[in-house]
């Protein structure tokens, strides 16, 4: 009876052999690329290594030592400051262009959602230099209309603002940046997502005699949840592990004042080959993210 | 009453396009000043003020760019990179994708399926270290794989494929096909992948984006200039002291104008490509 089971699973694994066949490519290479080096982080995360010497154990000392380093907690703050400059704008400009996109009917609109959307796809560190060349102080774009408007006031002109080169301004000029290469992206899923609603609830709401504010109020905001949501995990995953647009213009500084998690990790690992030390902090914040996010899922509840 | 409010609805229009001409070209601005600043001297690039037309517009950033640099092999090596890692990584998860979607009896396919759902969630800040640590071990450092493997195997490909082969792949096609003689690799590679054009597109495309733009990782592991890409060659253009600017923006240039002139002509494709994560939600 036992041997006429196994050979019925054995008789079923073989007439499924393709789809074995099929999947283990990719499964190989996640397993050297993926699953491996998840676990091996894991382990490393309670070692000293740096990447030459065999890795030494330390048990928890990376964990202590991550708890008590300023720099982390300066980079998350960051993280935190960027996240809270730039996201509540970009939201606003790309709800903004998604109704404007969705409501009206001009001609042309593709174009201007092309326009919106084309910086995502570009290659940030060239937008980095290029961004860092309109915020120089001395002869940057920026500054010569600052220049220039504040001029005309009696008690102006003002002097230049050191959008990269100083600790107050380097978080807010990231912020530019990434609201500038975001919106677009946000724009589209939130298009997507008016696009989603039924014509029939504001053909009903009108009737009613709802009127537009109302619409958008009790209709509008309410189904577009699960959209807002979406956009708000992706924002904040992108803000904390974000390297090139940070790396290329300010390097993180002046000082520390604009290094992010993303930043913070990489000269962790590949500027001071702290390997294991680097390994804990990736832990750590990927938990950190990870509860994050399912905090903000919290919001998406079903809407009735 | 009537003429009154055609005239209220053309004004809105009005409003409405210098609105959006104005956001188009606030955002269209930094491209601009990208490209006319490859066709500027030194000094006109810091000039105050500055110059919106280049006068006279000077060629030399790009002659001195392709001589000073290896930029010419960076943007080979960059082709072969994003070709070599689109074209295994589409292969491997339509294949896969395709696994997962029409073979229902195989025994484990929904657990080993749920399995790749889970792992979309590690980010890739986690596994950077031991997957370079395997790529100098492989002794692949400084070679196009460590640029092509590591992410070749995209779970979110995996999953985005089976959702459009599950939705769009009738079975009465592949078991037409199998009547007809037709063996199980030739029904995925002359039936099943035809039917999927649009959705290897869009997996192409951001898959293709995301390797054309990568500093990062070609920062880590690309160590010769004879190995660069396009990405790498211009960031390490920049100097500590004094920066070709001149050749950083017309290497710049040539860098970002391949993606966005396909993005131009693909706008769809594109577009669909970069926000397909939210499908998964």
């Amino acid at each position: 009876m036992r041997t006429a089971n196994r050979n019925a699973l054995t008789n079923r694994l073989w007439e499924s052999r393709h789809f074995y066949l099929f999947i283990s490519p990719f499964f190989v290479l996640f397993a050297v690329f993926g699953l491996y080096p998840l676990l091996y982080s894991l382990f490393l995360s309670f070692t000293k290594y740096d990447g030459l010497t065999p890795p030494i154990s330390v048990g928890l000392e990376n964990f202590v030592t991550l708890f008590q380093d300023e720099d982390f907690y300066t980079s998350l703050w960051n993280t935190l400051v960027i996240g809270a400059y730039h996201i509540p704008p970009m939201f606003a400009l790309a709800f903004l262009f998604a109704n404007i996109l969705n409501s009206t009917k001009l001609r042309g609109l593709g174009l201007f959602r092309m326009a919106i959307f084309v910086p995502c796809i570009t290659p940030m560190v060239v937008i980095a230099i290029v961004f860092s060349l309109l915020f120089s102080t001395q002869n940057g774009l920026l500054n010569w209309m600052w220049r220039g408007a504040t001029g005309l006031l009696p008690w102006g002109p003002f002097a230049p603002i050191k959008w990269i080169e100083s600790e107050n301004w380097s978080k807010i000029s990231v912020s530019i940046v990434l609201v500038w290469r975001w919106t677009g992206y946000n724009m589209v899923l939130m298009l997507a997502g008016l696009q989603g609603i039924p014509k029939d609830y504001y053909e009903a709401a009108t009737i009613d005699g709802a009127s537009r504010w109302q619409q958008m109020y009790s209709i509008t905001m309410p189904l577009m949840r699960p959209t807002f949501v979406f956009c708000t995990i992706m924002s904040l995953i992108g803000t904390t592990y974000m390297f090139e647009e940070v790396f290329v213009m300010t390097l993180g500084g002046p000082g520390t004042s604009s290094t992010n998690f993303g930043v913070f990790l990489f000269n962790a690992a590949f500027t001071d080959f702290r390997f294991g030390y680097a390994s804990s902090a990736a832990y750590v914040v990927a938990v950190l993210v990870f509860v994050l996010s399912l905090v903000v899922l919290r919001w998406r509840r079903p809407v009735t | 009453m009537s003429t009154a409010l055609r005239i209220w609805t053309a004004a809105k229009q009005v409003l409405s396009y210098i609105a959006l001409l104005a956001a188009a070209a606030v955002f269209l601005f930094p491209f601009y000043w990208l490209s006319i600043s490859a066709f500027k001297t030194r000094d006109q690039l810091f000039q105050i003020p500055p110059q919106f037309i280049p006068h006279p517009a000077v060629l030399e950033n790009f002659v001195n760019v392709f001589r000073e640099t290896t930029l010419a092999r960076a943007f080979l090596n960059s082709c072969i990179i994003a070709g070599g890692y689109v074209s295994l990584a589409v292969f491997l998860c339509s294949l896969g994708g395709y696994a997962f979607a029409k073979y229902r009896c195989a025994p484990g396919r929904e657990k080993l399926f749920a399995f790749v759902l889970g792992t979309m969630m590690i980010p890739t800040a986690v596994t950077m270290i031991p997957v370079f640590v395997v790529l100098a071990r492989l002794d692949l450092v400084n070679t196009y794989w460590a640029m092509i493997l590591p992410g070749a195997a995209s779970a979110f490909g995996i999953f985005w494929m089976r959702q459009y082969i599950d939705a769009n792949v009738p079975d009465d096609l592949l078991a037409a096909a199998r009547i007809d003689g037709c063996g199980e690799f030739g029904i995925f590679w002359k039936v099943v992948l035809p039917v999927c054009k649009p959705a290897l597109a869009a997996l192409s495309i951001l898959l293709l984006i995301g390797s054309w733009n990568n500093l990062m990782w070609a920062f880590v592991v690309l160590r010769t200039p004879d190995m660069y890409s396009m990405p790498l060659v211009i960031y390490l253009l920049q100097g500590e002291f004094r920066t070709p600017y001149g050749m950083v923006m017309a290497g710049g240039l040539l860098a970002t104008l391949p993606l966005v002139v396909a993005f131009v002509v693909f706008q769809r494709a594109f577009i669909q490509g970069m926000t397909a994560g939210a499908l998964k939600f």
